[in-house]
Formats: structure tokens, sequence, C-alpha cells
């Protein structure tokens, strides 16, 4: 029975909890936040007696073997430090930790002590995500990824988050270095650091401020992101997060031979075979092909409901059960380290180059092309 | 001013969630009342059209002042508390989150109270819960809903953040009743309804598959006009010997749920189905169940609790609020309602909810 602990008991940590209840052979042993009427409150709800204020109390008093790190990313660096040098595997909520940095300093902690360590991109573990890598590997691209597209829209119109980010310059969203992009944006850019190579040598980014929030107020948020990068071996990527682009989670993948878009939103899979037509066949065999594609999918979608593996949390679940796995049989981490590095330094770039303020803060940073 | 108030016209008052639907009526009657030192605080995020709107038009607005913050920050609380004798804690957590609605709502509450205590002169601190506090389970359909009945008592089963957020804040304002004697009142408004607030409350039917759902509409629905709750408000931060008082908030002549939506669609052009109460029940039921055995795979938005709650149908009294505050409510349910329908268009224009 595996150990489990839980630091942060804000909204995201009602996540983990139900998708640690769905995983056999585990255990929630203790919660911590600063606040312990956070922690007695998630304790209520989720049966666990054991609640604390501090860290280092509860990993003394219930000697977790996992901790799962759900607070504001600030506290991440630091919080995960201490479990790893207490002996814990840590599951860090996303994004990993605020600069790249830090994020190489605790892999390199945990890989010292023989300790895991994963990221909660858990959007890279649902059931679309899950085939489409299949694909991949099952070589359907024809060859390496020619080019990447990654589209994250984001809905303003859900004030309760967005309201108190806006209106509060102290909040801990605007206290980071990418502000609002900074605390969504990893689960897009962790898509395209799985397919690109750890050399980079673009990366182009710019942002503006879309109408919509300046009608919110918050003069220096933010909203819309483009992005574009190229890899030493030339697959390029596009990222585009937006506020005002609706219901457009995607993950676009082209190779020499097919495509693929796997879609978040509505978890499916369109394949899309680069064959050629003749005549006025490409105007009615292609659509048909991708009217079966949408059918295979809402097929599919309505079998994996049935047999209740559809559910809202999947990818949490199935990203924590795959870590938990590693944990027990000695095996790899579900996300390789490499792939959480490059995710944390696309992200640092981005922001110094949209936040330039932020970029003369730092001491001399080298260039893109040989950071990478 | 009445010798059976606690305050007089120069103590100093705090609002909270002063801009809110109910909290800017506060602040208007407090005003008409004659309180002058008045302190409203609202949230940075505030766009602040209501109690705007409010302090422009009574001349004595121009005096009340305004503290931006957020009660999350115990800071923040120590600036709104000093020196306030009492306060009217009408923000809330509208989260749809347990951890979000127990943050903004028993969180928030715990600062402030313990700003009011170290930094205020403490004469009264009205809280303002929410009738998603009771559980009806044990009552019988159209038995009397007062203040002595029982507490919900599993808010997660009945899938309501809201009412979970309210529960534990009502648990920490007793507990610092007992423990610190802070001098306070609970007041539970029932459905409050005006100009200004749009959506059809859940008591009334479902929204959630694009077009309205009537359950049973027997049931009589808690109504609370808002001008009329505002004052039963106001009145438990001002009586004397009321401390460590709940009391229920409704107007009389209360409406059915069916004559309610009646008239609704009188002004507003609007489709609505209607299932009986066993139906519901039992449709509730299955959910619950699947929910359960399915951990979660649909969430457990619909159970008997909730169908209970919202839809089973009881009596209720606002004895106590005459009785110990020497409220009525001014505004009768036939004026109440003209002002709220007069909000609507025959179009439906005016009703966000109907634009969703």
């Amino acid at each position: 029975m595996l150990k489990i602990a839980i630091v942060g008991c804000g909204k995201i940590a009602d996540q983990h909890v139900h998708a640690i209840h769905r995983i056999p052979d585990c255990r929630i042993v203790g919660l911590c936040d600063r606040e312990l009427l956070m922690a007695k409150q998630l304790g209520e709800r989720a049966g666990v007696a054991e609640c604390f204020s501090d860290l280092q109390e509860m990993l003394h008093a219930t000697r977790p073997e996992v901790v799962h790190i759900t607070t504001p990313p600030q506290g991440h660096f630091s919080l995960a430090r201490q479990c790893l040098e207490d002996g814990c595997h840590v599951y860090l909520e996303k994004p990993f930790t605020v600069t790249a940095d830090e994020a190489e300093s605790l892999i390199q902690l945990a890989q010292a002590r023989d300790l895991k360590m994963t990221a909660g991109h858990n959007y890279q573990f649902t059931l679309e995500m899950l085939e489409m890598r299949r694909m991949v590997e099952g070589g359907f691209l024809g060859g390496k990824p020619i080019h990447l597209e990654s589209y994250w829209s984001y809905d303003l119109g859900d004030i309760s988050y967005v309201g108190p980010v806006l209106g509060n310059r102290n909040h801990w969203v605007r206290q980071l270095p990418g502000q609002l992009f900074h605390n969504i944006i990893s689960h897009g850019i962790a898509k395209l650091a799985e397919f690109l190579d750890d050399e980079l040598t673009e990366i182009t980014a710019t942002a503006h401020q879309s109408q919509r929030l300046q009608t919110l107020g918050a003069d220096d948020v933010l909203d819309e992101l483009r992005v574009l990068i190229r890899d030493e071996g030339g697959t390029t990527a596009f990222f585009c997060f937006s506020t005002q682009i609706k219901g457009v989670n995607q993950l676009r993948i082209y190779g020499p031979a097919n495509s693929m878009v796997a879609d978040i939103i509505t978890g499916s899979l369109v394949r899309n075979k680069g064959r050629s037509y003749k005549s006025y066949l490409t105007y009615f065999v292609p659509p048909l092909n991708i009217a079966r594609e949408h059918f295979r999918n809402a097929r599919v979608n309505v079998t994996n409901f049935l047999r209740q593996r559809l559910y809202q949390d999947f990818g949490m679940k199935e990203l924590i059960e795959r870590f938990y796995n590693g944990i027990r049989e000695g095996g790899e981490p579900p996300i390789p380290y490499r792939e959480i590095i490059l995710t944390a330094r696309i992200m640092d770039e981005i922001f110094a180059q949209i936040y330039p303020a932020n970029r003369a803060h730092e001491s001399a940073r080298e260039p893109i092309a040989s950071t990478f | 001013m009445s010798s059976e108030y606690i305050a007089s016209l120069g103590d100093r008052i705090l609002v909270t969630g002063s801009n809110g639907f109910i909290g800017s009526k506060v602040v208007e009657k407090l005003l008409e009342y004659g309180f002058a030192n008045l302190r409203c605080f609202v949230r940075p995020s505030s766009h602040l059209p209501r109690l705007k709107e409010v302090l422009d038009r009574l001349p004595a607005g121009r005096n009340v002042e305004l503290i931006i913050g957020d009660l999350l920050s115990r800071d923040d609380c120590r600036k709104a508390a000093e020196g306030v004798s009492i306060i009217y804690h009408l923000a809330a957590g509208m989260e749809k989150s347990f951890a979000g609605a127990f943050m903004n709502s028993a969180l928030a509450t715990r600062n402030l109270m313990d700003a009011f205590l170290q930094f205020g002169e403490a004469k009264r601190f009205v809280n303002i819960s929410s009738f998603a506090v009771y559980s009806n389970l044990g009552l019988r359909r159209g038995a009397l809903l007062d203040e002595n009945c029982p507490l919900e008592d599993a808010p997660q089963k009945r899938f309501d953040a809201y009412g979970f957020g309210k529960l534990k804040q009502e648990e920490l304002v007793r507990e610092y009743g007992g423990k610190y004697k802070l001098p306070y009142v609970i007041l539970r408004p029932g459905y409050v309804f005006g100009p200004g607030k749009t959506e059809l409350n859940g008591r009334v039917g479902i929204n959630t598959f694009g077009f309205f759902i009537q359950v049973d509409g027997s049931h009589l629905l808690p109504l609370t006009f808002v001008d009329n709750c505002a004052e039963a408000i106001v009145l438990a931060g001002l009586k004397a010997g009321i401390d460590g008082e709940v009391f229920n908030v409704v107007d009389d002549e209360l409406l059915t749920s069916r004559q309610f939506l009646r008239l609704y669609k009188k002004r507003v052009n609007r489709f609505s189905a209607r299932i009986p109460y066993s139906i519901a029940y039992a449709l509730c039921l299955l959910w619950e169940k699947y929910s359960n055995s399915s951990k979660g795979q649909l969430p457990p938005v619909f159970n008997r609790r909730r169908c209970a709650a919202e839809w089973k149908g009881n009596r209720y009294s606002n004895l106590k609020l005459r009785e110990r505050l020497g409220w009525k409510p001014r505004v009768p349910m036939d004026q109440a309602m003209a002002a709220f329908l007069g909000q609507f268009t025959h179009d439906g224009a005016g009703d966000t909810s109907l634009k969703r």
C-alpha cells in the first residue's frame, strides 16, 4: 500500500484526491496546508484524519512515500526539495517550477537520491493523447514530425478565477514571471516539447492584450500569445494561447506521410492520410474519410463512456497511476525528465520575450540558440 | 434612533460584499436609517455599479468610506475592521469548487472575525448565511421549516459547494461566539429576488439541459424581496438582546414555484417542461446511484438531498423575525413581483440567464 500525502489543499487538490481514490493499493495518509483549516476541510470530505500546517511535521508524522504538491508555483521548488531530502517521491503540479533552473535542480536532486518526480501535465494522458502516441510510435506519421501546432484556449468568462487575478496585483498569478500565461500554458507547451529535440535554434514569441481583457481592467496582463519554435533537427512548432478563441485545445502533428489532430475538448483523434485523389474525387473522398474518423471517435467515446473509462479526470488518474507504477516497479517516470526541463526552458524564453522587464532583471542571459 | 438599538448613528459600521445584490441594498437601508459612518469593503476586482448607484443617489453616500481589499488578507481585514462597532458580513464565496467556497466563505470570515475582535469595538457581527445550510430530509412534504430544522450533515453528498462554505462559516461564527465571546447574529435568507437579479433560482427548476425543467411546481418558494431582506439584515445588526440568535428571512404571501414561473413567463417568452416531484426524486436517486457506482463519472449534481432541499416543498415562517426584530416586509409580494418582472422585456432582454 503506497502512502500518499498532499501539500496544498486548494481547488486542484480535490481532483488529486478523486484520482488517487480510483487507484488501487494506495492511501492518502496526510494533508498539509499553510492554513490548517484548508487541510481540515479537505480531510473531512476525503476521509483523511491527519491534517497539518507544517510540512516537516507531516512528513515525520505520516511518513509518506509520495507527496503531491498542489500549492501555487512559487512554493514548488522549496517544498519539493524538502520532500526529496526527506526521501519522498514527488508529483509536482504544473507549472513544475517558476524557472527552468529550478526544474533542473530538483530533477538532479531526485536522481541523486534515486527518487522519482513527475509534473502535472495530465492532459498528456487523456485517451486521445494516448492513442495519438501509440500511432506515432507505430510509424503512422511516416517519419519524424515535420511540424506541430498546439492550441490552448482559455475562457475568461470564468470570472471566479480571472476576476481576483486581474483585480489584485499581489495575487500569486500576477507575481509569476509569465503572469496569466505562466499558470496555464505548460499543458500546451508540454505537448510540443514531447516531439521537439532538446536543442532549439529559434523561439519567437509575441503577445498582446485582448479587447475583452481591456474591458475587465488589469493594464499589464497579456492574454493572447503566439510562439514559433524550431529545433535543431528542423521540426517547427507553433503555439497559440488565446482567451478569445473558444473551445480549441488541440495538438496537430504533421509527418512526412500523414498527420493527426488530437482534440482534448471533444476527446477525439482525427487521422489524416496524406494520400491524393484524382480529379473531382479529391472533393468527395477526403471529406468522407474525415467524416468516418469523426464517426469512429464518437463510437469510441460512447464505448469508453459505457465502460466507465471516459471520465473527467481520466488524464490525471492515468498519469498518477503510471507514476505510482514506476515507483513500485522501479520503472521510468511517465513524463521523461528532458520533456519537463524543455517545457520549462521554452516557457522561460517566452516570458523573457513578452515581459522584457523580467529579462532586464535577470543576470546576463545567453541567447536562445546557445542555451538549448 | 430607537432605544432598543445597540448602535448610535455615529457608530462606524462595516458592510462586506457591499457591491453585491443584497449588500448594496443594505448600504442603502443603513444610509436611510441615518448611519453616516459607513465603511464599505469591496474586492479589488469589483466593478462597483450597484454600490456606486446607491452612493451617488443618496446625499449621505458621499461620506461613505470605501475599502478595497481581499478578506483572505489579514492586513486588509485589519484595515476594514479598525474602529468598527458592527459588521454586516455579506461577502460570500460563490465558487463552484468546495475548496474555493470554503476559502472565500469560512476562511475569509475567520480572518474578519479575528480582526474585528482585535481592532474593532465589537458590538455585533451579523453573519449572512443561507437556506442552503438546512437539510429537510427528515421533514415531511409541507412540514414547517424554521430555525430549529436540522442542518445539512453531508454537504459533499448534496454536491453543494456554496452550502458547504456557508455551513463551515456558520460553525466558525458559533465557535467564535462561544470561545471569544463574539456577539453575533446569523441570518439565513431564502430565495432573494428583485431587480438586478435575473437568473431563476434552482428551487424553481433546472436549466442544465438546454431548456427549463420545472420540478413539481406545487411547492412554496421561500421568497424574500431584496429590499425586505436588506431591512431584516440591518435590524439584525441593531436590535438589542438577540446575540447568538439565528433568523430565517422570508416574506409573507409566498408563491408556489408554479405561480412564480407563470408570472415570469407572462413577461419572458420561455419554454419550460414540468415533471412531478416523484419522477424528479426517482431520477435523482438513479443519478446518485450511478455517480457512486462509477466513482463520479457523472458528478453527483442530482441527488436525493438536493432534490429534497429544493423541490420537496415545505412551509416557511418569519415569525421569529417579526417577534424578535420587529421586522415586517414593507414591500408586499405583488409589488415585489412587479418590480422583479419590470426588469425584463418580453423578448427576455435583461435576462442574462436566457442568453447563456
